[in-house]
C-alpha cells in the first residue's frame, strides 16, 4: 500500500464509485434474465460486474489495484443500499481476487489484452465457485451448471476484458490519465 | 431504538456470519422460520419504514420465483427417492421440490437480513467504524468516502453532458440503435470528469495535511459494548432454534 500515492486510490475510489452504480443499474437487467433462463441468465452480463477491477489495474499499474477497486465498489454499492447487504464486500473481495491473481501470474508487468480478458476470467473462475457454494448450484444437474461457468467465463473475457480494455483507452486519449501508468504509456507511444 | 444503535461494524459481520450459515442448509422449514424470526426482530428492534421496506423486499419474490421453477426444471435428478407432490396439476419429485423451496426462501432470507441492516445504519458511521473496529486503513476508507460525495455530482455531470451534447446539436435519440450510442458517448466524458474531480480532491486533502496515518484521532468514536453481542445473539438463537426445529 505504501508505494501508492494517495492520488491513485482516489481516483481508484472514484473510479469504482461510478461503477458500483453501473453494476446496480445491471442487478434488475440480470435478474429479469434470470427470470427467463433461470440463474444462469445472470451469467451472460456478468462480465460488466468485474470490469472495474480491469480498468483500474490497466489504469494504475500497481498490485492490488483489480483486488481493491473491485471491492471498493463493492463497499460503494452496499453504501449507496442494495439489498445484498454487506455480504456483498465478499463478493467483490473474492471477484476481485480472481482478477488480481491473473495480473500477478505477470507480476504485474504485462497489461496486454490476453492477459486482461484472463483477469476477466480468472474473476469468472472465482465467482463461480463462490457462487456455487453461496447460491446453490450443487442442487442443479451438472449440464446446467457447466454450462453457466463457460458462458460466464465468455463473458468475464469479453465484457470485463475487452470492453474495460476499450473504454481505458477511450480514457487515456482524452489526456486525464496523463499522470498514471497507462497515461504515460499513451504519451511514450506518442511521442515515439 | 435497539438495532439502529449498534456497532455497525459488528451488524455487518453478524450478517454475514448468517448469510454462511444458510448457505448450508437445504431444508425448507428451517429457512422459513428464520425468515419469520428475521423480519420480526428487523420490526421489533429496528426503526425501519414499512412501506419503504415492503418496496425494496417486493423484487427479490421475483427474482426468488425464478428461481423456485429453473432449480425444479434442472435439478440434479440422479438420486431422487421415488416420493412425488402434485402441485398445480403438475407431479413433480418431492425431493427437488423441497430444494428449490429452500433455495428460493434462501433468497429471500438473505435479503431480509441485508434489509435489516440497510435500514438501521448510518452508512458513514459505517465506514468509520470499519476504520475504527475492523482495522481498514484509512488511506483507502476516507479515498471511499470522498468517492462516495461524488455520486450527487455525478447527476449534475451528467446534465452538463446532455445540455453541452444538445447545444451542439447531437441527435437525441429514440431509437435503441441511438440510445445504445448515447451512453457510448456520455462514457467517456463522465469517466473523465470523475478522475479529473478525484485529481483535485486527492490534492487538496493531502495539502490540508491527510496522511493516512493509522495513528490518528477521530471526532466520531465508535465502541464494541456488551450490548452489541445482543443482535449476534438474537439471531444466531433464532437460526439453531429453526435448526433443530
Amino acid at each position: 500500500m505504501n508505494n501508492w500515492r494517495f492520488k491513485e486510490i482516489v481516483v481508484l475510489a472514484a473510479l469504482s464509485v461510478v461503477f458500483a452504480v453501473v453494476y446496480l443499474a445491471f442487478l434488475p437487467v440480470g435478474a429479469v434474465l434470470v427470470g427467463f433462463f433461470g440463474p444462469i441468465g445472470y451469467d451472460f452480463i456478468f462480465g460488466i460486474w468485474f470490469i472495474v477491477s480491469i480498468i483500474a489495474a490497466y489504469i494504475i499499474r500497481k498490485p492490488g489495484a483489480a483486488f481493491l477497486s473491485e471491492t471498493i465498489a463493492a463497499m460503494v454499492e452496499v453504501l449507496i443500499g442494495n439489498a445484498v447487504g454487506p455480504m456483498l464486500i465478499v463478493t467483490g473481495m473474492i471477484q476481485g481476487i480472481g482478477a488480481e491473481a491473473v495480473f500477478a501470474a505477470t507480476k504485474w508487468k504485462n497489461y496486454s489484452t490476453w492477459v486482461l480478458m484472463a483477469a476477466g476470467m480468472g474473476s469468472a473462475i472465482t465467482s463461480f465457485i463462490y457462487g456455487y457454494f453461496m447460491s446453490g448450484y450443487a442442487a442443479l444437474a451438472t449440464g446446467y451448471v457447466l454450462a453457466m461457468f463457460i458462458i460466464r467465463l465468455i463473458s468475464g473475457a469479453l465484457i470485463a476484458g475487452l470492453l474495460g480494455k476499450a473504454l481505458s483507452d477511450g480514457l487515456a486519449k482524452t489526456g486525464v490519465l496523463s499522470s498514471f501508468a497507462l497515461g504515460k504509456e499513451y504519451r511514450r507511444k506518442n511521442a515515439a | 431504538m435497539l438495532l439502529n444503535h449498534l456497532n455497525p461494524s459488528i451488524k455487518a459481520l453478524t450478517v454475514c456470519i448468517l448469510v454462511v450459515h444458510l448457505a448450508f442448509v437445504f431444508e425448507p422449514m428451517t429457512v422459513f422460520l428464520f425468515l419469520i424470526w428475521t423480519i420480526a426482530a428487523t420490526f421489533i428492534f429496528g426503526k425501519v419504514n414499512w412501506k419503504k421496506y415492503v418496496l425494496y423486499f417486493l423484487p427479490f419474490f421475483i427474482f426468488a420465483i425464478g428461481m423456485l421453477w429453473t432449480t425444479i426444471a434442472f435439478a440434479d435428478t440422479s438420486e431422487h427417492t421415488n416420493k412425488v407432490i402434485n402441485m398445480l396439476g403438475l407431479t413433480l419429485p418431492l425431493d427437488s421440490f423441497l430444494v428449490a423451496l429452500a433455495l428460493s426462501l434462501r433468497i429471500l432470507n438473505v435479503a431480509a437480513l441485508s434489509l435489516m441492516f440497510i435500514f438501521t445504519t448510518n452508512m458513514v458511521d459505517f465506514i468509520l467504524s470499519l476504520i475504527q473496529q475492523l482495522k481498514l486503513p484509512p488511506k483507502i476508507a476516507y479515498g471511499v468516502l470522498a468517492g462516495y460525495r461524488f455520486l450527487p455530482m455525478m447527476k449534475d455531470e451528467i446534465k452538463i453532458i446532455h445540455a453541452a451534447h444538445q447545444v451542439r446539436g447531437v441527435s437525441q435519440g429514440k431509437s435503441l440503435k441511438d440510445k445504445f450510442s448515447k451512453y457510448k458517448r456520455f462514457a467517456i466524458p463522465l469517466l473523465a470528469s470523475a478522475i479529473r474531480k478525484a485529481e483535485r480532491t486527492a490534492v487538496a486533502m493531502e495539502s490540508k495535511g491527510f496522511t493516512g496515518d493509522r495513528n490518528r484521532t477521530f471526532y466520531r468514536q465508535f465502541f464494541v459494548t456488551k450490548r452489541d453481542l445482543i443482535l449476534p445473539g438474537i439471531l444466531l438463537f433464532g437460526f439453531w432454534g429453526a435448526w433443530f426445529l
